[in-house]
């Protein structure tokens, strides 16, 4: 490239951020010229290995050399990144000026998906700026672009751009506004086939209505529309984390754990973020079953100081303390209401009471339901009355399996089976082949072989008749050999 | 502004008892459901029963709503019904998302329902809803405002809406444009033959309605509707009318003739009023000039060997001979004809035209042309000839079919006279096809065929002495040059088979009077060869069964039934074979109409009648790429328990996708990686039909993996269905062509390989020199219709697995690359035009370089022959000339002059000298190709070269039509037509000297040269 060329006594520009670039956008390029998604996806890879060593000069020379002179986008674009420029000017004078006049290129036409990463780009570049007003304007001109265009080829990008369309708004806490748009989106997409605008715009869909506690809204919308095989991986971790929380809103906590339990599995162990929220929620829904998460769970690497708090709280609810529970409650409260799960924590004191109720009746073949009370720390004006009350409901619901002499006032626990004994431990193993299999079989699916590779393996005429002519002589041999025997 | 963000109030409202309440929640709804349409869709059961609410005042506005959370919801088809209780408030013209995908929903539906409505009976007949119907209508009718004809064209076409396609056509700025693209729907997209029909009668309507009715298409319609008459009476208005007028006619006349259907052709020349003052000779006179010429060569080539006495202990050879007086006796009735009268000018057109639709002109042109400009290369053949072992009787007879279709209709026989010691190998059957090559290679040879193939034909009175085996090859033979035009030899066919009672000369017979009859449907000949099957004889059964189907090509008459009666009748299975392929070619081109037929032979038991099934299937639908003749082949194909079945079945799957060759490797792909041979060879036969000539890369990629298949039967067909596909492609456009002539030698010359392969390997050799390197393949005529006697040739031929005699029938669908010029006297004038492209893009490929020296002293002594070397050299010299590839000469070159002591021979020696200093110079500089040649009429123009042809502007003459296809008869139009015509002459020798002077400097001169092809030397005694 010439300008390239020209430019480097100049400028200190990396060149290989610059390269890169022009490597995306050939690879863009070529993608779209032989309809094969694999390069856009590639594209995208190789842009965000780039991303944080973008710098002002070289967005804007890479603007340059993928966008015609005068074009629509150009024109659109530049601004945004020519404020940068200049607060970065301003900061340090020595930096010289940009001279803008040649361009590298004399494209007349430019192919919508260039033009398109030109904004995904730019807005990436702004948000890691932190000028969020600029990147929404940004990411905002880029979604009314696309609703013009309509190519099976642009899906892989659109799906980026619309991500980032509703992130830089959520960032700027003005994600109501864009709900309309979204759903406009995704009816789109729906009727374009667009499956992975149609996955991707239905999670934002949905961290949108959960964003404002909109369960209902988002479970609605999530049953009536239609849902094929998922495309992406990262989209179908996300609307299970999401589908796990509206579950477990709707008291639906079986569900729920197998939706968070599987999206933090799915999930790439770069996401750190995203897992520890799925851990966390996972670590609740499991509190909520009954079940005592491992302690391995919170020792994961990276993530024992974010689970501190939960971790505190499994052990309240294992130890069945309600007077512990009611601390560490207080204790992390703040982070429960940053976390969203406040009102679970609410729904679990009853969880502790409940697991507090199962050791006694484990530890004592007989207790009176004074002592109960008293063991559960009950402070209420009635302890025993309450007590009383809690235990025939542990018992109804099979969490104890105990009966209460109520004209004696205390509890019989009855002898645990041995387990052993029944179906358990067979649905268990069943339950782990089922799930290995499983993936067994998600992995052949996902392999990708070479095309015609097993083409290449044809003999060649003289190889066959030699391998031909072996096999005969080896044939006579063993008659040979058969005819002697008698 | 509020913002509202639940619609829960709004649908509370729904459950108010009053009217208003539930009015003012359906109106804030109707706005509001873009965002809401999850919620609402849980109460949509409310708004649908609003909208049955008899006392409800807004039905409509319940039923808008409704449908658009149906949209949302994916429930297109209830969405749709809403939409269209919504009436008025659904307006069409709105641009939303939501409006485009209903109004795309409605004419789908639309589409659906009124094809089924057009295929049920009359009396199931649903009644379509008004309200669709509106909607569709007032969409067309937008469509037609908004000038987008072609869209309102296509979606009339497809909801078979014949007013609307009528009003758009006449509605359209550029009619006949309009027309034309219709009509090429009508062939590609139309699926229905009885709507097709209604179609074409609709265009011929409109066509006829324009200013300047376009004759060319309308007779082409009419063709297809089977109406002679009505072609017959715009032929003859033009005639009546002037110059330009009747070369228009001549013109629509070589189209037709084109389509090759014999039996319409006659009906329009016998529909055109007779020339009163005309005796039955004077067509002929119309061609005496290019005839007696062609009668000089014949003789040239025959009295050559007139003296070699050695050979006349061979029944076989002995015939060649004897032809010298026979054809002397012929040249001297040609040329005594009585100079004709003076006629009406009215009278001579006629007499011209009908001379074109009997196929007399024509074909004697092309017969000209092949002769001419032939450019096969002997050495090859012997080649092949030397490599091929003695004793393999299945080799010998395939050299002998390759050297029939290396020839055909060149009238070169030079190889067989030649080799005539060698040919006495051929014994029995062999002897059959060696004699009925002779008809291969003289094909449209008309005028002489029968005294050429006289010696061999049986003799009046019981068998004579000759052997019933060239006696029947002999009458196939005639057949096969009279293939399609048979008037003349009919009747004594005819007596022939009468008069034998051997069933080999039956064999013959059956098969040369189906060729000559070839879809004529003659009740009696039909009769006679009934009582031939009847005799139930294996060998004349099978023949006599494909006789009937291709006398009864595409009449689908009862007689199939009949046929497919005998079928189960007899115990041979050859005759059933043969039946069943006649019943298939019977069915040619009825689709629908054909089904029940094939559903019976489709379901039959015996897996020979399943197969001629599936050759229905592909005749039926014969290059239509209908799905559900694809599905049921491919149903076939993997399912039927015989292998032969299925192997026909993927090869039938070539015929239906005939006219769209780019499919037909996408189909098969599959298949051709199938574990079962047969399927394999199927797809290889499949894709080399339906890709024949194309060259197409992924047709070839397909093929390439097959020709080295473990199982020679695959080989054999990957080989001939890559000589297919490759046929007239230059190593200029795909460098896959030298390494496949490579591949074909290393077969050939390899011991070990096995008998099958190595045989196809001869046969593809053959067909990718096809003709003198003049023909290819082509299905499908110019004007993108089905060529059916190229058709009926190709499925024939692929019958050879069974019958290796049946090769021969790949000849009919051979059709010359030629563009001939002609002028109102339907004479060649002088004219020449440019192709605007590399030479060695479409040109010959070059010659096989001789052997060195020392191989060259254990030639036999007949490679000697004049002729051969004079046609060598000439090919030799015509690629220097041009510029392209240059081949070595060999150090005897010079010597060889020595031998023709005539004027010709030594100037071109004189000439190739001059060569091999200019080939020195070359070899240091090499030359850059020129971008462009000229041609001189006629000339070899090659499909893929037709969009490079300009036309001079300056030219004296100019194509009568220029947006025809500049290729096969182009009618000229004179400018000057004050001046002397100055013609073609292809006997004149060439002013040797000047030629070959500047033969080597310039491109322009060098076309001359080719132009006029040195011809055979005089005559002259052998002294050894």
């Amino acid at each position: 490239m010439g300008q390239d060329v020209e430019k480097r006594p100049v400028e200190v520009v990396p060149p290989s951020v610059l390269s890169q670039l022009k490597g995306v956008i050939a690879s863009i390029e070529k993608g779209v010229l032989n309809k094969e998604m694999r390069l856009m996806a590639r594209a995208n890879r190789q842009m965000f290995a780039v991303r944080r060593q973008l710098k002002t000069s070289t967005v804007s020379a890479i603007m340059k050399h993928a966008l015609p002179a005068g074009s629509d986008a150009l024109a659109r674009l530049s601004p945004f990144v020519a404020a940068l420029e200049k607060s970065e000017k301003d900061m340090d004078v020595d930096s010289p000026a940009i001279t803008g006049q040649s361009h590298g290129s004399q494209k007349q036409s430019v192919l919508p998906e260039v033009e398109i990463f030109c904004y995904l780009l730019v807005t990436i570049f702004l948000i890691d700026q932190k000028k969020l007003k600029e990147a929404k304007a940004c990411s905002t001109a880029a979604v009314k672009r696309l609703q013009q265009l309509n190519r099976r080829t642009l899906d892989f990008l659109a799906a980026r751009v619309f991500y980032y369309y509703s992130y830089s708004h959520e960032i700027t806490d003005s994600l109501a506004d864009i709900r309309g748009t979204l759903l406009a989106l995704h009816q789109t997409a729906t009727l374009r086939h667009d499956e992975l605008g149609q996955e991707t715009l239905l999670n934002l869909l949905l961290r949108n209505y959960l964003h404002y506690n909109l369960y209902d809204h988002a479970e609605k919308l999530r049953s009536k529309t239609q849902r094929s095989d998922s495309h992406s991986n990262q989209q179908l971790c996300r609307y299970l984390f999401y589908l796990g929380k509206i579950r477990t809103i709707q008291l639906e906590y079986t569900d729920a754990k197998e939706c968070l339990l599987q999206a933090g599995r799915k999930a790439p162990a770069s996401a750190r973020g995203f897992r520890i929220q799925c851990t966390k929620w996972a670590v609740i829904v499991r509190l909520l079953l009954g079940e005592i998460p491992e302690r391995t769970t919170f020792m994961q690497p990276g993530m024992r100081k974010a689970l501190r708090p939960y971790f505190e709280l499994t052990n309240a609810v294992r130890i069945g303390d309600l007077e512990l529970f009611r601390h560490v409650a207080e204790k992390s409260s703040s982070v429960f209401t940053a976390d969203k799960c406040h009102n679970l924590i609410v729904r679990l004191r009853h969880n502790v009471i409940r697991t507090g109720l199962r050791n006694i009746s484990i530890a004592y073949s007989r207790i009176s339901l004074t002592d109960v009370a008293k063991k559960l720390h009950l402070d209420s004006a009635t302890p025993v009355d309450d007590a009383e009350s809690i235990v025939t409901k542990a018992i109804r619901d099979g969490g104890i399996d105990a009966s209460v002499d109520h004209s004696n006032g205390w509890m019989q626990s009855k002898e645990t089976g041995d387990v052993y004994s029944t179906q358990e431990p067979q649905q268990a193993f069943h339950s782990r082949i089922a799930f290995c299999l499983n993936i067994h079989n998600e992995a052949v699916q996902a392999l990708r072989f070479p095309p015609d590779a097993h083409k290449k393996e044809l003999e060649s005429a003289e190889k066959r008749r030699e391998r031909q002519q072996q096999e005969q002589e080896l044939a006579k041999h063993i008659a040979e050999e058969d005819d002697d025997e008698f | 502004m509020t913002v509202v963000t639940t619609a829960t109030g709004l649908l509370a409202m729904l459950q108010e008892p009053h009217p208003t309440l539930k009015l003012h929640a359906l109106k804030n709804l109707n706005v509001l459901v873009d965002k809401f349409w999850p919620e609402v869709s849980t109460k949509v059961s409310a708004i649908e029963s609003l909208y049955e609410d008899d006392t409800f005042h807004e039905p409509e506005l319940a039923a808008l709503v409704a449908s658009k959370v149906f949209y949302y919801l994916g429930e297109l088809n209830d969405s749709l019904t809403y939409a269209l209780g919504a009436g008025s408030l659904f307006d069409v013209s709105e641009d939303t998302e939501y409006v485009q995908t209903l109004v795309a929903k409605c004419v789908d539906e639309y589409i659906l329902l009124s094809v089924k409505a057009a295929e049920s009976n009359e009396k199931e007949k649903t009644v379509l809803d008004p309200r669709l119907v509106a909607i569709v209508e007032r969409m067309l009718e937008k469509c037609i405002q908004d000038g987008k004809i072609q869209q309102a064209v296509g979606i009339a076409l497809e909801c078979r809406r014949l007013d609307t396609l009528e009003v758009a056509i006449s509605r359209s700025e550029n009619s006949s444009a309009m027309l034309s693209y219709c009509l090429r729907l009508s062939q590609t997209f139309v699926n229905n033959r009885a709507f097709r029909h209604e179609v074409l009668r609709l265009l011929v309507k409109s066509y006829q309605g324009l200013q300047q009715p376009d004759y060319l298409n309308v007779c082409q319609c009419l063709m297809f509707l089977d109406e002679p008459a009505e072609v017959a009476a715009i032929l003859d208005k033009l005639l009546k009318g002037d110059k330009n007028d009747a070369l228009l006619a001549y013109q629509v006349a070589f189209d037709l003739f084109e389509n090759e259907y014999q039996k319409f052709l006659l009906n329009v020349r016998n529909l055109l009023p007779e020339p009163s003052s005309i005796s039955k000779t004077a067509p002929s006179m119309v061609l005496n000039g290019g005839l007696s010429q062609d009668n000089r060569n014949g003789n040239g080539i025959s009295a050559m060997t007139s003296s070699g006495p050695s050979a006349m202990d061979s029944d076989l050879t002995e015939p060649l001979l004897g032809n010298h007086a026979a054809e002397e006796a012929g040249d001297i009735a040609a040329s005594s004809f009585a100079p004709v009268v003076e006629r009406t000018p009215y009278a001579e057109r006629l007499t011209k035209l009908k001379g074109i639709l009997s196929g007399e002109t024509p074909i004697s042109l092309t017969l000209q042309f092949l002769y001419s400009h032939n450019r096969s290369d002997l050495l090859i053949l012997k080649n092949i000839k030397q490599s091929v072992e003695m004793r393999n009787s299945v080799c010998h007879s395939a050299t002998i079919y390759s050297n029939a279709l290396m020839h055909a209709g060149t009238t070169v026989d030079t190889f067989l006279r030649e080799n005539l010691d060698w040919l006495k190998r051929a014994t029995n059957w062999a002897k059959f096809s060696a004699t009925a090559g002779l008809g291969v290679i003289h094909r449209g040879h008309h005028q002489q065929g029968r005294s050429l193939m006289a010696p061999y034909l049986p003799q009046n009175g019981g068998t004579g002495g000759g052997s019933p085996y060239s006696e029947g090859g002999a009458l196939y033979a005639l057949g096969l040059i009279h293939a399609n035009h048979g008037e003349g030899i009919k009747q004594f066919l005819l007596e022939s088979l009468r008069n034998t009672s051997n069933e080999v000369i039956q064999h013959g017979a059956c098969l040369g009077l189906g060729l000559a009859a070839l879809g004529t449907a003659d009740e009696e000949i039909y009769e006679d060869v009934k009582n031939v099957l009847y005799t139930d004889s294996a060998v004349a059964g099978e023949a006599a069964g494909i006789a009937m189907g291709l006398l009864m090509v595409g009449t689908a008459s009862e007689k199939a039934a009949e046929m497919l009666a005998y079928a189960h009748d007899t115990q041979h299975e050859k005759i059933i074979r043969g039946l069943a392929l006649g019943i298939s070619l019977v069915l040619y081109g009825r689709e629908e109409e054909a089904d029940t037929l094939i559903e019976q032979m489709t379901g039959d038991q015996d897996p020979v009648l399943r197969y001629g099934g599936m050759y229905a299937l592909a005749m039926a639908y014969r290059g239509t790429a209908n799905n559900s003749a694809i599905r049921r082949l491919l149903h076939f194909a993997v399912s039927d328990v015989s292998d032969d079945v299925r192997r026909t079945a993927v090869l039938a799957l070539g015929f239906v996708l005939c006219s769209e060759p780019e499919q037909a490797p996408r189909m098969v792909s599959l298949l051709s990686e199938s574990y079962n041979a047969h399927v394999r060879y199927g797809a290889a036969m499949a894709v080399g039909i339906s890709c024949a000539g194309s060259g197409s890369s992924e047709a070839i990629s397909l093929l390439e993996p097959l020709t080295s298949d473990a199982v020679d039967f695959v080989r054999q067909g990957a080989l001939i269905a890559m000589a297919m596909v490759l046929l007239q492609t230059t190593e200029s456009r795909e460098p896959r062509v030298a390494s496949f002539r490579r591949q074909l030698e290393k077969i050939i010359n390899d011991k070990h390989e096995e008998t099958m392969s190595k045989m196809g390997a001869i046969l593809a050799q053959g067909i990718l020199d096809a003709g003198g390197r003049n023909v290819a393949i082509m299905l499908q005529s110019r004007t993108g219709h089905d060529r059916m006697t190229a058709v009926v040739g190709m499925v024939v031929f692929s019958q050879f697995w069974y019958w290796y005699p049946l090769i021969y029938f790949i000849s009919l669908s051979f059709a010359p690359t030629a563009f001939i010029g002609l002028n109102e006297e339907l004479r060649m004038p002088k004219f020449d035009f440019v192709s605007e492209t590399k030479p060695s893009l479409f040109g010959y490929p070059p010659s096989v370089v001789p052997p060195a020296a020392t191989s060259a002293v254990k030639l036999p002594t007949a490679v000697l022959s004049t002729s051969n070397r004079a046609k060598v050299r000439g090919a030799k010299r015509e690629a220097e000339a041009k510029g392209g590839k240059v081949t070595v000469q060999d150090a005897g070159a010079g010597a060889e002059g020595a031998v023709g002591g005539d004027k010709e021979s030594t100037s071109a020696v004189k000439d190739e000298c001059s060569m091999d200093v200019e080939d020195g110079l070359e070899k240091k500089a090499v030359v850059a190709e020129p971008s462009s040649e000229v041609l001189n009429n006629p000339a070899r123009v090659v499909p893929e070269q037709e969009k490079f042809i300009k036309f001079r502007e300056d030219s004296r003459y100019t194509p009568l039509k220029l947006k025809r296809a500049p290729s096969g008869f182009v009618m000229l139009r004179d400018m000057t037509p004050s001046e002397p015509v100055e013609l073609v002459s292809t006997d004149a020798p060439v002013s040797a000297g000047g030629a070959g002077a500047v033969a080597a400097n310039t491109n322009a001169v060098a076309m001359v040269v080719e132009d006029n092809e040195v011809p055979p030397p005089e005559p002259f005694e052998y002294v050894p």
